[in-house]
């Protein structure tokens, strides 16, 4: 009885001591829990044609950018290879998909001007933006990242940002974030692939 | 009969030819050590105010030249520009100049660097021509033309299974 004593006691400590250590780790070291993940989410947002709301897009697989039209090169390389992968999709499939672009410098992107240039690159994609605090809830929500920066350019101030194609399934929750540049084959296949099992489950 | 040349010219043409040659070697500027490849400009929407022009730079010489300005009559204002991408950002910031090394290459490319077209004051379509002055660190020029390009917009069609 004595040694099975000893045998708690030392499991005892060593449990406190990996408690311990646990919590003396700095927080960056710790692995991302999935809680600390990004888990996006509906949003509305202003559109040419009225509020855009991420709801009324059930059903439908939405490839959405955060990005601004004085962009002259990031913005554009994104939104020409989601394009790509747009005008490779059937009838069918582009019916049932939504590529979405978000301003985050709505003090200089009127709705006209979202239109001009997303007419630029794919009839069907929608620009939309909306009141600052909104915005920054819905790219928080998404794990998107934007910052204004002064100074910079003599041109008129500059938007440091986050550029990630995020894809949302039909039931509109957040399936993952393509990096920067990811080729239009990578989100073809991603867009296809939610497709197909939104078909088997009907 | 007297000869077209005087004897006195025969002699000190050469020389003359000679000493022209070596000083333009000795004096070749930036401009002309540099060349320049497949420059173009990206088009951009009606109403579009900004733009950029990419190329390649070629460095003919064994010193290292910098391009410290770009100029254009298609925009109000032009800027060197880079993007580097920090904290999970691209940020763009104006660069004071563009170095090419010695008997190296730097490349313009989306992304990257590039020549900053900011306040155009028309559109650009596929298939105009801007012109540009590129203005080296010894003040030499040059113009090159960059055609309009629109971005591709359909992919590549790859065989593949399925």
């Amino acid at each position: 009885m004595k040694s099975f004593g000893w045998i708690f006691f030392v499991a005892a400590i060593g449990v406190l001591m990996g408690w311990v250590i646990s919590q003396w780790m700095p927080a960056a070291d710790r692995p991302v829990s999935l809680s600390d993940a990004p888990r996006g989410g509906d949003f509305t947002l202003d559109a040419p044609n009225g509020p855009f709301r991420l709801q009324a897009q059930r059903g439908k697989v939405v490839l959405l950018y955060f990005g601004y039209t004085f962009c002259p090169d990031v913005c554009p390389t994104n939104l020409a290879l989601m394009t790509q992968a747009l005008n490779a999709l059937t009838g069918e499939e582009l019916a049932r998909v939504q590529g979405v672009f978000i301003s985050v410098d709505p003090e200089r992107d009127t709705l006209n001007r979202l239109t001009a240039y997303t007419n630029h690159f794919h009839s069907s994609l929608i620009g939309v933006t909306g009141d600052p605090d909104e915005l920054a809830r819905i790219a928080a929500q998404y794990g998107a990242a934007y910052r204004k920066v002064e100074g910079e350019s003599q041109g008129g101030y500059l938007i440091d940002h986050s550029s990630n194609t995020y894809v949302i399934a039909p039931d509109g929750s957040l399936h993952l974030a393509l990096p920067h540049a990811s080729p239009a084959q990578d989100i073809l296949d991603v867009t296809r692939r939610l497709l197909a099992q939104t078909q088997s489950d009907n | 009969m007297k000869p077209y040349f005087s004897r006195t010219t025969l002699f000190v043409l050469p020389l003359l030819l000679g000493s022209i040659s070596t000083q333009s070697m000795a004096a070749a500027d930036a401009a002309d050590s540099v060349s320049v490849g497949d420059p173009y400009v990206r088009a951009v929407p009606p109403g579009q105010p900004n733009s950029a022009a990419f190329m390649k730079l070629h460095n003919n010489s064994t010193a290292r030249h910098s391009i410290i300005s770009a100029d254009s009559s298609v925009a109000k204002l032009i800027e060197l520009h880079t993007h580097v991408k920090e904290g999970g950002m691209m940020k763009m910031r104006q660069v004071k100049k563009i170095d090419i090394p010695s008997r190296g290459e730097t490349v313009l490319q989306p992304g990257g660097l590039h020549v900053m077209l900011i306040g155009l004051k028309g559109g650009l379509k596929p298939g105009d021509s801007v012109s540009i002055t590129l203005v080296f660190e010894d003040g030499s020029k040059k113009v090159i033309q960059a055609p309009v390009r629109k971005m591709k917009m359909t992919m590549d069609m790859k065989k593949r299974m399925h």
